[in-house]
């Protein structure tokens, strides 16, 4: 855990580095994205004073060529979609952003601010008259209009009996101030500044004080080695690694050779240092122990060494497909984009949006990127855990070839077995350093695809949710309109648990949308009890894929009371919620962002269980958590299921181990119901 | 289902489906274009450069083939605005003076207060014009391009270049986030601690929960993509085709200075209406 706080390293100078361009590409859009919908959306100009907080933490984490540089970028952004008050929202929220965060750093109080803040409202104030000065010609013809329209007004005043004095008045006092107007936008420039930047500081200071904790996953660092780059052969010898602050080995003692043109396969539960692994063999330095290379670890050169990541949106960096292949090779190197596309099974993608792929699709884009590089060492670290099965065989298809087609040599870390067999050879990571309660934890076997069933082991019951010809279009009326779902019929009954299974852009997420009341379908109905879901949003619980987007307070007791619409004093009923999903009442008084990935699932369930939702879907429920994590959660929905016949339904693109919470499989395809299941209690 | 009818949903940063003479102009020419006529339409709000603008956005609109249903709902809460403001200026009165049998209407104030609208109306068309005809991935790219007699100043153009290509990749991601951020708090009950004479405070812890969960997630999703960034070996190419001008893009260049030129000329000698005398 490392807290958010400015970092210590001195202070650099020239081109920005890795970690400093994303989160000034981040906090950019970010910046962007609130200042778009305060310009666009009418009355919510309120909210770009939140602007100022992704800026502030730019300008209090690193240095201002950063800041500068996310103004840049963000300004663009809101100028090509909201046009000049977008650009200037976020150049004013980089200025008083920028103000605060930097007082911030400095360790300074409230008055700094203030004083601080005077002084850049002045300067602020300057700018906009002078601007007024130059632009003489708009600056008549606002004024004219503003004029008209007062006097509009005082010529309405004036027909009402008793008002023709203040009419009067204020046609005048309108004349007078506008007569002095450089006084009037000076201190309007101060007074608007100090007050945003007051505003800023306070919602900084909270924020700071919200993310103390926050985990760092940020893990590569940009090889420092020089000369030339040959990492392979590769010896590692009774290599030990400690992470700084902890006080246990995360991997090792482990001895390892990759020869030129292997095939390793490393397999491990999950904290045996699999992905600490992969971090020395990109080029961190162990604790103890020695690990030598002919040459240069070549971290993302040409011949270098290449990593493929677990998550597969966030290693994607180009907007289009060929973009993000040559993304990041030195100036003037060409390849050939096709011929790389084509070898990872992605021919004719190049002009493609990379927003629009599959899990597995990105996967191989990002092995394309890899390849680009014509690596010596290619490490891919879970590059399958979040991938469907059809994407996953892909992948796999693609890394089994790669050391017969390169001079490359793979290492492969995985946690399903059967991916290691592809391999020259395993090697299997014991993780004598990992705390006793995960040690035992079972591979993880991929579950063959079912067909869709219709057997159920309880009798139905009445109806809950029912789908009546639902249909859904995105972008209804203008020219992008996209058909999601088509004429979606079935009905979900008291203690179901149905599967509804689709890869990627099979409109799943939004048929869980609509079912939870979310979205109100184009045609067609969608009823809970009988009544449109829309009207009673919330009575249909559902628990995103993105867990942590559904956790907003701080701690884990205030959480749950607000997520189920108790007090967060009622502490036997946050303990009675917490038990139900079987976490420690101890639990309670923990923050947010101290929880495993797993521990905030459950924490989302147990708000939305105390809640007694008519029925709960859970979308991707699965998804990034490690073996041991998916049995507990399965095992627990299952319980909850059999013992509350709590109705659920689940999104998923998989399959694996979920056939005895939902007997019952429905497959979307394209927007449509594939099968229509033949349910022996009768579909309604 | 229900008889009012839905609003448009707003589609961000997506083109135009298809193709035309529009949509293939580099996207440099187009941001240069639009700087160009930003800068004439603040120096010289008269109603000939307005109409000259609003002429070229018209013709690049019919060029490019831009349907009706490109326009986003309008809230009836502006029109009403607009209806106020039409009304308030028409009461003004001033110069010139229309008369209509007896009864003498002074449409100067009404006059301005249009002009203003066709100035707002056509500055947003033409950042529009350009959104709608301009795949994002071309962007980034054409400002570097642009910005590179700036790195003679030791100006970081390649920088700003990058990270401006990195935040069109980041944004949909965002706004997605943003989207099942807003839906988790609709499922929300209302909160039942909290005291009802503090209704403001209660609204600020709100929104800072809000916007703490929204930092946490970008935060993560800035480290994942320094990581990305690191495995490629840092910044270095971001865009797979060449980025500059073609002959067509001096002909627009041509067109479009040729016609703010007339206009600006016009404008300054016998059809001004922008200037500052009363």
């Amino acid at each position: 855990m490392t807290s958010p706080g400015p970092k210590s390293e001195p202070r650099r100078t020239g081109s920005l580095r890795p970690v400093e361009l994303a989160h000034a590409a981040v906090m950019a859009a970010l910046c962007a994205a609130i200042a778009i919908i305060a310009v666009v959306v009418p009355f919510a100009a309120g909210l770009s004073l939140l602007g100022t907080v992704p800026m502030g933490l730019l300008a209090y984490r690193y240095r201002l060529r950063v800041l500068i540089t996310a103004t840049v970028a963000g300004g663009i952004i809101a100028f090509l979609i909201a046009g000049m008050g977008g650009l200037m929202t976020v150049v004013n929220c980089a200025y008083i952003g920028g103000l605060t965060g930097i007082v911030k750093r400095r360790g300074r109080g409230t008055t700094t601010v203030v004083a601080a803040a005077l002084v850049a409202g002045a300067l602020f104030g300057l700018a906009i008259v002078a601007a007024l000065a130059v632009l003489a010609r708009l600056r008549h013809l606002i004024f004219e209009s503003v004029t008209a329209n007062v006097a509009g007004v005082a010529a309405i005043l004036e027909r009402i009996p008793n008002m023709q004095g203040a009419a009067e008045r204020l046609t005048r006092d309108f004349g007078t101030v506008l007569d002095y107007w450089p006084v009037l936008f000076f201190l309007a420039g101060v007074f608007s500044i100090t007050w945003v930047s007051l505003v800023g500081w306070w919602a900084l200071s909270k924020v700071l004080a919200r993310l103390l904790g926050v985990p760092d996953v940020h893990k590569l660092e940009p090889s420092a080695d020089t000369g030339p780059v040959v990492p392979v052969p590769l010896q590692l010898r009774d290599v030990v690694f400690r992470y700084p602050g902890t006080d246990r080995d995360a991997l090792g003692p482990l001895s390892l050779d990759v020869q030129p043109g292997e095939h390793v396969a490393v397999t491990g539960p999950n904290g045996s240092g699999k992905t600490t692994l992969m971090l020395v063999l990109s080029g961190r330095e162990p604790t103890s122990g020695t690990v030598q290379r002919p040459g240069a670890v070549g971290l993302g050169k040409l011949g270098g060494t290449a990593v493929v990541l677990q998550h597969p949106e966030s290693q994607v960096l180009g907007t289009r497909v060929a973009d993000d292949v040559v993304w990041g090779l030195p100036p003037g190197v060409t390849i050939e984009v096709d011929r790389l596309l084509a070898e990872v099974g992605l021919d004719g993608f190049s002009e493609r949006d990379t927003g629009g792929l599959s899990g597995g699709e990105l996967q191989r884009l990002a092995v394309a990127g890899a390849l680009a590089r014509e690596p010596s060492l290619l490490i891919a670290d879970e590059v399958t855990s979040m991938v469907d099965q059809d994407g996953r065989d892909a992948v796999m298809s693609v890394l089994s070839g790669l050391t017969r087609n390169h001079r490359t040599s793979l290492v492969h870390i995985t946690h399903y077995n059967n991916e290691a067999e592809a391999a020259d050879r395993t090697v299997n990571l014991t993780g004598r350093g990992i705390a006793d309660n995960t040690a035992d934890v079972p591979m993880v076997e991929k579950a063959d695809v079912h067909p869709a069933t219709a057997g159920d082991d309880a009798p139905r019951g009445a109806p809950v949710l029912e789908l009546n010809g639902v249909s859904h279009e995105y972008g209804l009326g203008t020219p992008w309109a996209q058909t999601a779902l088509r004429d979606i019929d079935f009905a979900v009954h008291e203690g179901d648990g149905v599967l509804i299974h689709g890869l990627n852009g099979s409109g799943k997420s939004t048929l869980a949308w609509i079912m939870a009341g979310l979205l109100e379908p184009a045609s067609g109905s969608c009823l809970l009890d009988g009544r449109p879901v829309s009207d009673q949003v919330g009575a249909v619980a559902i628990s995103f894929q993105a867990a942590r987007l559904q956790l907003m307070r701080s701690h884990v007791a205030l959480e749950i009371a607000s997520t189920a619409g108790f007090s967060m004093y009622d502490q036997a009923k946050v303990t009675e919620a917490l038990r139900t999903v079987g976490l420690e009442p101890t639990l309670a008084s923990r923050r947010i962002e101290q929880l495993s990935g797993g521990q905030m699932r459950r924490v989302v369930l147990a708000g939305l269980l105390a809640r007694k939702p008519r029925a709960l879907i859970l979308d991707e429920p699965l998804a990034g958590l490690d073996g041991a994590s998916q049995q507990g959660l399965l095992q627990l929905l299952v319980d909850l299921r059999r013992r509350e016949r709590l109705t659920v339904v689940v999104i998923s693109h998989d399959f694996a181990g979920l056939e005895e919470l939902c007997p019952r499989i429905l497959h979307l395809e394209n927007g449509v119901l594939a099968a229509t299941p033949t349910a022996a209690g009768g579909m309604s | 289902m229900s008889e009012r009818k839905p609003r448009k949903q707003v589609v961000l940063l997506r083109p135009v489906p298809g193709t035309s003479v529009i949509h293939e102009l580099w996207a440099g020419t187009k941001l240069l274009v639009v700087a160009l006529i930003g800068v004439l339409l603040t120096f010289y709000p008269g109603w000939v450069p307005i109409g000259a603008v609003a002429l070229l956005i018209a013709v690049a609109a019919m060029l490019a083939r831009i349907p009706r249903g490109v326009l986003p709902t309008i809230p009836r809460v502006l029109w009403v605005l607009l209806a106020l403001g039409a009304l308030t200026a028409a009461l003004g009165g001033g110069s010139p003076v229309l008369s209509l049998g007896s009864v003498d209407v002074g449409l100067g104030g009404l006059l301005y207060f249009l002009r203003v609208t066709a100035l707002s109306i056509v500055l947003l068309g033409l950042g529009a014009m350009v959104s709608w005809t301009t795949n994002v991935a071309e962007v980034a790219p054409a400002v570097a391009t642009l910005g590179r007699p700036l790195r003679a100043l030791r100006i970081p153009v390649a920088d700003w270049a990058v990270a401006l290509a990195l935040a069109l990749r980041a944004f949909p991601m965002l706004l997605d986030e943003f989207r099942v951020l807003y839906a988790a708090r609709r499922l929300r009950p209302r909160d039942v601690d909290g005291d009802r004479r503090n209704r403001l405070r209660r609204w600020a812890t709100e929104l800072i929960d809000l916007l703490a969960a929204a930092i946490t997630v970008a935060l993560r999703r800035a480290d994942e993509m320094g990581d990305a960034i690191t495995a490629r070996g840092g910044a270095g190419q971001f865009s797979a085709a060449p980025s500059r001008p073609k002959t067509r893009d001096w002909v627009a260049f041509a067109v479009v200075v040729a016609v703010c030129g007339t206009a600006l000329a016009l404008e300054l000698t016998i059809l001004g209406t922008s200037g500052t005398r009363r």
